[in-house]
């Protein structure tokens, strides 16, 4: 009998220990499920992956949309390798100019279709038939592409792009050798979308997508919810990994103070606005352990106007450099450990950068001190004292501190100088239009992708300056013809000797500099604000934090 | 009440005499008699002075420009030199704050703003800024009211109607949408109408769109009363002597109406102040570098967390503004009522 | 009765007209607000932007761009956004109504209330100590910005206080009735408290003058001579007549806030009302939505102004006789 009872006892103990065991293995279980709440002040605009040109959103593509290469999910500058995605490979033939892909088999879109060679040639056709921002910039080196931009609504990029659905290879054809071809397929306007996607903008109507996630439904004045994908199977942990959350949501309409505040109180998990300057003390002492600040390969600069008074003189221009107290720019912008000052164009560790500062007190590598006597003095001789200056500047916060601290310093040393602000909508597009005769404006730079004729290139060639046009980038309108001979030998070395070419891109960087087409200000930190309960943090170089990657649970 | 009786004659041998007085000297004497709304217009005398007298408090008691940026500068502060903005050394390290309220008039007397400028200067400069504009908006206002209401209440029809219709245009435009396009379109050229040229940072342009955009809120009131007056029996009987319309609507009509209008005038100016303020924190209203009491809110918002005097100093300068204000008005009102002759002066 | 309603409707036609005129005018009239070139994204090709601008139809004059939205705006009703593409126009005021009135009928109900209680206890106990009292009070409350009001009213009940006294309070934004009435009421007290202590002072202001004039009117004195009570006199005929001031002041101020005219109170409090897509439109300079909202304020406007022409006839029969 007690034996019996012994046995019972016993077998009902280990049950319990057993079932112990199970449940809280469940509970520690790889951290799978659960929401995670993202915040917004507004949203992004449209949703299709081939017009979308936001940082809110493509960061949120990243979980979803693939091409047929991808930038690598990982952080740091690894971030920055291009690994293959929905091709299991790539062979680069004909001198460059031919790009052949291997498809992957047995990848479904979000409803269910499978993916075919149809599909991808199709979708880059749509590139052109939505009129993708950057048709004309990244992709019209395609074959066929400059038909499709004249006429996009026909686009057929015949002997551009061609699929082979028997052997499931892709063939890409360019007019000219292309080594930035590879970042160009990788970001999501070569989003690959299921062939009967509207050859129309899609708006607020998502898209199919192959990746972790799809957009369950989106509501511009509300939220967008982000869904596991069922018909996802992790196939390059590299190029798309499997997410944590099941369920991801996106907020808009809060002011930036109630999000932080959100946040605090474990309302919300993270913003994508920058916390304001009055928050930043106590993000840094009382939530230490839930802020991640990260260097950025972007840079704030005031482009100068070179083709009207009185930034039509050099001497002007450097004036402006070597009076701006650059350290103030960095209090502005909420301390040293957030900025770091700069003078010349291309960030600090980008490819093509080497370190150079002319317009401080001790000229060399590193800014260290205004030397407003010179500025002072250079004004003077430019016979420009006394101009009248407008700095234009959108209306948030920072920038319009920013722009207020400018007009600031112009007065110190001896133009008649005033600060205006723009609404933030129309700002960037205001600025660029030459009928709009703007002096001097607060901008900044962010990389699409990593390398120097990202920022040379587009922001001070001749082929970028449009008088008239609201999309003229080259806001300085800065086109000395030297200089652009030098950045087409740049690009065309990076055909064949990577390293030359960075080292041409070098000397550009600091002839460009030399000429003050804009003040470089400084080098922005970025800062992630994220509630106790994320974990495993990860902030890739090319798309920030990637968002899928961190659990709640 | 102290229940007078219809009828009665004021009791005090003093009022007798003041019967043979003209009405304005009789509201004069009333309104000098009544402590609290004089004590009311003291305070607004201290604010006007204290305003008007913003760049010497700048010069020689502060020693500061409140209008340049002071990021990197200094203070003292008991004695030894301290940064405007200061730089957090703890935690992360994140964050710069500006120095607060010293309570010392010759050194950042309520701190800084998140340009290191002195906001108690500012906040003298803004409110020669502020008081300007919510007066001239008002008297705006108030006279272009005066005509239209009186007008349209009192010739009725045709008249009446598509003048009332224009008012309901009036209140009902987007008055945000042609500041913030006006600001825009003027930053690259300006407008003129005739000797009046306006720039971007012109003062004109938000007194104009305040003073044009309360219109119907006076007028409509006002119309009221005209309508309610055209009927009454001296009117009527001055019509059938024969009196030309334009007579009637200025001897008759518009001092009985004209009451209305002043009363109006101290609410006018306190809700002109408090729109000026949001037009201000939408960036709509002044422009830098000028300053006013709405801009420094909106320059508040920006350390609200950590530095709430840029923005409760402001809010409360607007508030004993408006209050003093709205008493005096009250004390007005009661000094200039036509029945007050009738009333037993412990009112 | 009859006449009075066909001609305040054909007025308010015209008045609609003017304003989506102006409005559109305006709009084009400034520099930067071509959606093209914000659409088409960063640094677009020129080609890029004509294909864009052709899109939206700007290629063609203006009188038939401002034909073309109306008509998608009145008669196919699928006017879309410039900025969220392809989002509809219409669904997101209709989605915004709601949340509008039910701001605004909480606070117009709290302030009629607090109004009439402190204007009759000022006007009744006039000159003495309570009138300044109540007076002041309600002073205060009118010469704070409200946008400064509300966010000083979040640092307290989201921030500094949160965790202690105001811990029931929910996290900014707009609970549907439908959803939880508990959390609705919740989600909204403190913008109602917020959006009424505007109002308040100068209502009872407005009231405590009335009141005190019309108990000197002949028709009051004579009513007291009849021998009726102090509280019948008050109730029955001063208050009659004060209402007029006060319901035209009224019909104005509260058709302004159905329209969408307490826009900062739902921006601060989160509240996606008609307001807050104002704001956003104008931020964005959003034309469709900006026209679209424009003409349902102008709406409630005009009506508002209509309803209070008949009431102010009701209430006043010296006018209704002329």
């Amino acid at each position: 009998m007690r034996d019996r009872k012994a046995l019972v006892a016993v077998l009902l103990v280990a049950a319990a220990a057993v079932y112990a065991a199970g449940s809280s293995s469940a509970r520690t279980n790889d951290h799978r499920g659960g929401t995670l709440k993202l915040l917004a002040k507004a949203a992004g605009g449209t949703l299709d992956p081939q017009v979308n040109y936001t940082l809110e959103y493509w960061q949120l593509y990243q979980a979803s949309y693939d091409g047929l290469l991808a930038f690598k999910k990982a952080g740091g500058n690894a971030a920055f390798d291009v690994v293959p995605d929905l091709a299991s490979g790539y062979k680069i033939r004909n001198g460059g100019k031919t790009w052949v892909f291997n498809l992957r088999k047995g990848i479904k879109f979000s409803n269910g279709q499978p993916l075919t060679t149809k599909d991808v040639v199709a979708s880059f056709q749509r590139i052109f038939k939505v009129k993708s921002p950057t048709s004309g910039s990244f992709y019209q080196g395609i074959i066929g592409a400059s038909k499709c931009l004249k006429t996009p609504a026909t686009c057929t990029l015949a002997g551009g792009v061609i699929g082979n659905a028997k052997n499931n290879t892709v063939t890409i054809n360019l007019t000219a050798p292309d080594p930035e071809f590879k970042y160009k397929l990788a970001v999501p306007h070569a989003s690959i979308v299921p062939a009967n996607s509207p050859a129309s903008d899609a708006g607020t109507k998502p898209l199919p997508t192959t990746g972790a996630y799809y957009f369950a439904s989106y509501d511009p004045n509300k939220a967008l919810v982000m869904k596991r994908n069922p018909y996802f199977k992790e196939w390059s942990h590299a190029a798309m990994p499997a997410g944590y959350p099941d369920q991801i949501t996106q907020s808009y309409g809060l002011t930036v103070e109630s999000q932080i505040t959100a946040i605090e109180n474990g309302q919300a998990d993270w913003t994508l606005e920058a916390p304001p300057a009055d928050r930043l003390n106590e993000l840094g002492t009382k939530h230490a352990d839930q802020t991640h600040v990260e260097t950025l390969t972007a840079f704030w600069y005031a482009p100068m106007n070179v083709n009207i008074p009185p930034f039509n003189s050099l001497k002007a221009r450097q004036a402006v450099n070597y009076a701006i107290d650059r350290n103030a720019l960095v209090k502005i912008f909420g301390g040293p450990k957030l900025a770091v000052p700069s003078c010349q164009v291309l960030p600090p560790g980008f490819p093509g950068n080497k370190p150079y500062c002319p317009y401080t007190k001790n000229p060399g590598t590193k800014w260290s001190a205004p030397d407003v006597a010179k500025a002072k003095k250079l004004v003077q001789e430019s016979g420009q004292k006394g101009a009248k200056v407008v700095v234009i500047s959108p209306d948030d916060e920072v920038q319009k501190a920013v722009g207020v601290y400018l007009a600031s310093v112009l007065n110190q040393i001896g133009f008649k100088a005033s600060s205006k602000t723009i609404s933030g909508n129309i700002a960037f597009t205001y600025a660029q239009n030459t009928k709009n005769k703007v002096q001097i404006n607060v901008q900044q730079w962010y990389q699409d992708y990593p390398a120097a004729s990202d920022f040379l290139n587009v922001l001070f060639g001749c082929d970028s300056f449009h008088p008239g046009s609201d999309s003229s980038i080259n806001m300085a309108g800065f086109c000395n013809k030297p200089i652009d001979k030098q950045m087409h030998r740049a690009l065309k070395l990076e055909q064949t000797n990577f390293p030359a070419a960075n080292a041409l891109w070098a000397k550009i960087d600091h002839q460009v500099t030399d000429q003050a087409p804009m003040a470089t200000l400084f080098t922005p930190r970025h800062i992630d604000f994220v509630s106790k309960r994320v974990g495993n943090f990860v902030f890739s170089k090319q798309f920030y934090w990637l968002v899928d990657q961190s659990w709640v649970q | 009440m102290s229940g007078a009786i219809v009828g009665e004659v004021p009791a005090e041998a003093g009022d007798l005499a003041a019967v043979a007085v003209g009405p304005w000297q009789l509201a004069r004497r009333r309104l000098l008699r009544n402590r609290v709304a004089l004590g009311m217009a003291g305070l607004l005398v201290v604010i006007v002075v204290l305003c008007l007298c913003a760049p010497l408090y700048a010069d020689h008691v502060a020693h500061t420009d409140p209008f340049r940026s002071n990021v990197s500068g200094t203070t003292i502060v008991n004695g030894k030199p301290v940064p405007v903005m200061k730089s957090s050394t703890q935690g992360l390290g994140l964050g710069v704050t500006p120095i607060g309220p010293t309570w010392d008039i010759h050194h950042y007397f309520l701190g800084a703003d998140e340009q290191g400028r002195d906001v108690a200067a500012r906040l003298l400069y803004g409110g020669r800024n502020s008081l300007l504009i919510g007066t001239s908006a008002a008297l705006i206002t108030c006279f272009l009211a005066l005509l239209v209401g009186g007008v349209a209440g009192f010739f009725g029809g045709i008249v009446d109607g598509v003048l009332s219709r224009i008012l309901d245009v009036v209140w009902a435009f987007p008055v945000y949408l042609l500041a913030i396009s006006l600001s825009t379109v003027l930053i690259a050229r300006g407008l003129s109408f005739g000797p009046i040229h306006l720039t971007s940072g012109s003062l004109l342009l938000p007194i104009a769109i305040i003073g044009l955009v309360y219109i119907p809120y006076v007028a409509r009131p006002i119309r009221g009363e005209v309508l309610s007056i055209r009927r009454r029996e001296f009117v009527e009987a001055a019509i059938g002597l024969g009196a030309s319309n334009w007579r009637l609507l200025w001897s008759d009509v518009l001092p009985n109406v004209i009451t209305t209008a002043i009363v109006l005038f101290p609410l006018m100016l306190a809700i002109d102040m408090l729109t000026e303020a949001a037009l201000s924190f939408l960036s709509i209203g002044v422009q830098e570098p000028n300053a006013s009491w709405g801009t420094i809110i909106l320059d508040g918002q920006d350390v609200l967390y950590t530095r709430p005097a840029v923005a409760l100093a402001p809010g409360i300068a607007i508030a004993l503004t408006v209050l003093a204000l709205n008493v005096l008005g009250d004390g007005i009102r009661d000094a200039l009522d036509p029945r007050a002759k009738l009333r037993r002066t412990d009112s | 009765m009859i006449r009075f309603v066909a001609h305040r409707f054909v007025s308010m036609l015209f008045v609609l007209f003017s304003i989506s005129v102006l409005a559109f005018l305006i709009f084009f009239a400034t520099p930067g607000v071509d959606p093209a070139a914000r659409i088409a994204g960063r640094n677009a090709d020129q080609a890029t932007l004509r294909a864009v601008r052709h899109d939206f139809g700007l290629d063609k004059p203006l009188p038939v761009r401002y034909a073309l939205m109306m008509k998608k705006l009145f008669v196919t009703r699928d006017l879309t956004s410039y900025v969220n593409r392809g989002a509809k126009v219409i669904p997101q005021v209709t989605q915004a109504a709601p949340v509008t009135l039910s701001l605004v009928f909480g606070a117009a109900i709290i302030w009629v209330l607090a109004s009439i209680g402190m204007g009759m206890l000022a006007g009744v106990f006039r000159g003495k100590p309570i009138d300044t009292v109540v007076m002041v009070v309600g002073l205060i409350g009118i010469s704070m910005p409200v946008f400064w009001l509300g966010e000083v009213v979040n640092l307290f009940t989201q921030s500094r206080l949160h965790g202690s006294v105001f811990s029931w309070v929910p996290p900014l934004g707009y609970v549907p009735f439908s959803h939880s009435p508990f959390g609705w009421f919740k989600s909204l007290i403190f913008p109602w408290l917020t959006l009424s202590i505007l109002y308040i002072g100068i209502y009872a202001r407005v009231l405590r003058s009335a009141i005190v004039e019309a108990q000197e009117e002949d028709y009051v004195r004579t009513a007291r001579a009849k021998g009726l009570t102090e509280r019948r006199v008050l109730f029955r005929h001063a208050l009659r007549t004060s209402l007029i001031g006060f319901v035209s002041l009224f019909g104005l101020d509260f058709g302004a806030l159905v329209g969408g005219g307490a826009l900062l109170t739902e921006v601060v409090f989160n509240l996606h009302g008609v307001g807050k897509l104002t704001y956003d439109s104008l931020q964005n300079l959003d034309l469709p939505v900006i026209l679209a909202t424009v003409i349902y304020a102008a709406f409630f406007v005009v009506v508002a102004n209509a309803v209070v022409d008949l009431v102010y006839a009701w209430l006043d029969p010296r006018v209704r006789r002329a």
